[in-house]
């Protein structure tokens, strides 16, 4: 009994240690930052592109090759699940919304929560996106002999959204290229009217215009894309499939497989004609004997 | 009055004395240590030369010219005096056409040995564009090769034949000259054969000729870069080639004459003519140099500008007005005068014209490369100039040493002056066999 009395507090202090050593342990992981943004781009898909960094030695990070549960948030506690997704090298990820229960709550909006769930990295955590669906229309008309495009915003039950901004683009290979001002702001119709003075070079004459809600706060990012044949056609100059001076061995042009050839051919039949000569001079000995 | 024998006796290859056993050795040292440097260079890669971004053809593509310009010899000597009825040039023949195999082979191990990967050599062939111009040079430089060998070869029949005789139970010897005669025995058929593949070839070797050195300058030529940016290209190199050959060839014809005593067949009367040669393709190579530099210099574009200064008074000024002055215009005024013309004067000034030649190629290809029109970004400054590396000289030492040995040993084995031409020039006949 005395020993126990004595070594009582060594035997807490003991399990503290344990204890501290083990929170500590725990502390180990990262803590990770969730970035969600939500895109809609109409006649096509719905998706919340993901982004995940933890701070690590050399800075920011992206946490790649880290899976992610996404949920639907109903009824302001209800979380019903709908998937995981594992981010790539880059610490991104897309989830598509395409085949989730379309349920909002009593104001309109959507929610969704991506979170980290017991991986060996990183800490639990979650974050959560919420919006309202929104529609864009977007067509090309002319006034007065100039083309313009026309933009719409809609919320879901069709009312003109007033006041918010959208970017006009032209797409291009690598991206969209800004035509007019930087953005529009709808008017009291929610549509925006941006004339295309001049005329843009396109391949076939092709061109396709892109209109972008870029993150709002309540509706997220919305696009809507439309082609239209009022461009400058390109013609294809490329020189691939011809024969040219800086084509492959097999694309030789012509001329230049001929008369070589020829050149070639006229210079080495006397040449081979000449050491058959030398077998002659050999063998004529014998035929004078 | 000369004999048949004494004749064949006089020009019978002969063994070396102490002289060409020492030369030997200086050449084979030279090839050992040049072999040295090519051996770092198979396992370092290029990085051991002084080539880089700026200056990615060296002193390699220089040598490879100037032994492209000393090949042309063979078609100057043999071909076109052959075929202008020259009979004067007859003990020079040999000479030329050794001189010329000699230098067409370097070019070519010249080639192989500036390739970073010379493994991958057989790419340039399964893989070859037909469009580059590189690829005209391989074929050309082939078929010349081919045909130097075959007018090298032709006019030695009657004379292994003579040599055969004339070693009857030496053995070995006489084996390999009765092998290399393949039977000669100078019959009316033969003697048809050989007079007229000997003139086919000298008809055909003069265009091939033509069109290695133009394909050499067309090298140059296509890419658009000041200096080689001319349509005058392939007549001034081959303009230049015939200076470079038969500068070789007097000075290899004087060195040969004393070192085996031909006085009674390379006379001062050769030396005399060779000279005059010499006098009339310098002039001509001087008014290509003049067309080559006036024009661009008169127009002044700025890279041309740039280029042009750095010739003329800037970093290779000093090699350019040797080359110029020393291997052109002084031989020229001093050739001029009958005594520039006798053997020793002569001999000397081929040796300035030759080197003269060779540092020509150096500085048409190296101050081009390091004035590209648009300029090569993030390199250090040290890449915007080139000078060879110790190791690039010792490779390239080596290769001249390495033509020099080729026509040593040529010049050991074959009569240096044809037998059988000269003794029917001066109407000699065979009437016995004589053993050494």
């Amino acid at each position: 009994m005395r020993y126990i009395i004595k070594y009582l507090p060594l035997f807490f202090v003991s399990c503290l240690l344990v204890s501290a050593l083990s929170a500590s342990s725990k502390d180990e992981k990262y803590r990770a930052r969730i970035s969600l943004e939500r895109v809609k781009v109409m006649n096509d898909q719905s998706y919340i592109n993901i982004s995940v960094k933890y701070k690590g030695e050399d800075g920011f990070e992206p946490a790649n090759d880290l899976t992610l549960s996404v949920y639907r948030r109903v009824n302001e506690d209800s979380l019903v699940s709908l998937g995981q997704v594992i981010t790539n090298s880059d610490g991104m990820a897309k989830f598509l919304m395409e085949d989730v229960i379309k349920t909002f709550d009593t104001t309109g909006v959507y929610s969704y929560t991506v979170a980290i769930e017991d991986d060996e990295r990183f800490r639990d955590a979650d974050k959560t996106i919420s919006f309202s669906e929104a529609n864009l229309l977007i067509k090309i008309i002319m006034i007065d002999s100039v083309y313009n495009i026309s933009a719409t915003l809609t919320d879901e039950k069709g009312d003109y959204l007033q006041g918010e901004f959208l970017q006009v683009g032209l797409k291009r290979l690598y991206g969209s290229l800004v035509i007019g001002q930087d953005n529009y702001e709808t008017d009291e119709k929610g549509t925006i009217l941006v004339p295309l003075e001049e005329r843009m070079p396109s391949l076939n004459g092709n061109l396709t215009f892109e209109v972008v809600l870029k993150e709002s706060d309540v509706y997220g990012t919305v696009k809507a894309s439309v082609s239209a044949p009022i461009g400058i056609p390109i013609e294809d100059e490329s020189t691939f499939d011809k024969r040219t001076m800086w084509s492959p061995p097999n694309k030789v042009p012509l001329y230049l497989l001929i008369f070589p050839n020829l050149i070639i051919l006229g210079v080495w039949i006397p040449l081979l004609l000449l050491t058959f000569n030398l077998y002659r001079i050999s063998k004529s000995k014998k035929v004078e004997s | 009055m000369q004999s048949y024998d004494q004749l064949v006796e006089d020009l019978t290859p002969k063994k070396f004395g102490w002289k060409g056993k020492v030369w030997m050795i200086a050449l084979v040292l030279v090839i050992l240590v040049g072999l040295y440097s090519y051996i770092q260079q198979l396992r370092n890669g290029l990085i051991i030369t002084g080539m880089r971004d700026y200056a990615l053809w060296g002193v390699y593509i220089s040598n490879f010219v100037f032994f492209v310009a000393i090949s042309l010899v063979g078609s100057l000597v043999t071909a076109i005096l052959r075929l202008s009825g020259v009979q004067w040039s007859t003990p020079l023949t040999r000479i030329a056409e050794i001189i010329a195999v000699a230098a067409i082979i370097m070019a070519g191990l010249t080639i192989i040995i500036d390739m970073g990967r010379p493994d991958r050599m057989l790419n340039l062939f399964l893989h070859g564009r037909l469009q580059s111009p590189i690829i005209w040079d391989v074929i050309v430089i082939t078929t010349y090769l081919f045909i130097s060998i075959l007018l090298l070869y032709y006019p030695l029949l009657p004379d292994f034949s003579i040599l055969k005789e004339r070693y009857a139970g030496s053995g070995k010897v006489r084996e390999w000259y009765s092998r290399l005669s393949l039977n000669w025995t100078g019959t009316s058929q033969q003697h048809r054969i050989y007079g007229r593949s000997i003139k086919v070839l000298s008809v055909l070797i003069v265009p091939v000729a033509f069109a290695i050195h133009t394909v050499t300058a067309w090298l140059f030529e296509t890419t658009y870069r000041p200096g080689w940016d001319s349509t005058n290209f392939g007549p001034y190199f081959i303009a230049g080639a015939f200076v470079a050959g038969a500068g070789a060839v007097i000075a290899v014809m004087f060195v040969l004459r004393k070192a085996y005593e031909l006085e009674n067949y390379i006379t001062d009367e050769h030396f005399d003519k060779m000279g005059k040669i010499l006098v009339l393709l310098c002039l001509i190579y001087i008014y290509f140099n003049i067309n080559e530099y006036l024009m661009p210099f008169y127009k002044s574009t700025e890279e041309e500008a740039i280029h042009l200064h750095s010739l003329f008074s800037g970093q290779y000024s000093v090699l350019f007005w040797s080359a110029i002055v020393g291997g052109l215009v002084l031989p020229v005024v001093l050739l001029l005068f009958p005594a520039g013309r006798k053997p020793l004067p002569l001999f000397i000034v081929s040796l300035a014209v030759v080197a003269g030649a060779w540092w020509k190629r150096y500085i048409i290809v190296i101050p081009t490369l390091s004035h590209p029109f648009l300029p090569i970004e993030g390199v250090p400054e040290s890449w915007r100039h080139y000078f060879p590396t110790w190791m690039e000289w010792s490779i390239t030492s080596a290769t001249l040493a390495m033509a020099l040995l080729i026509i040593t040993l040529l010049v050991r084995y074959l009569p240096i002056v044809p037998i059988h031409e000269t003794a029917e020039e001066r109407g000699l006949e065979a009437h016995t066999t004589t053993k050494p």
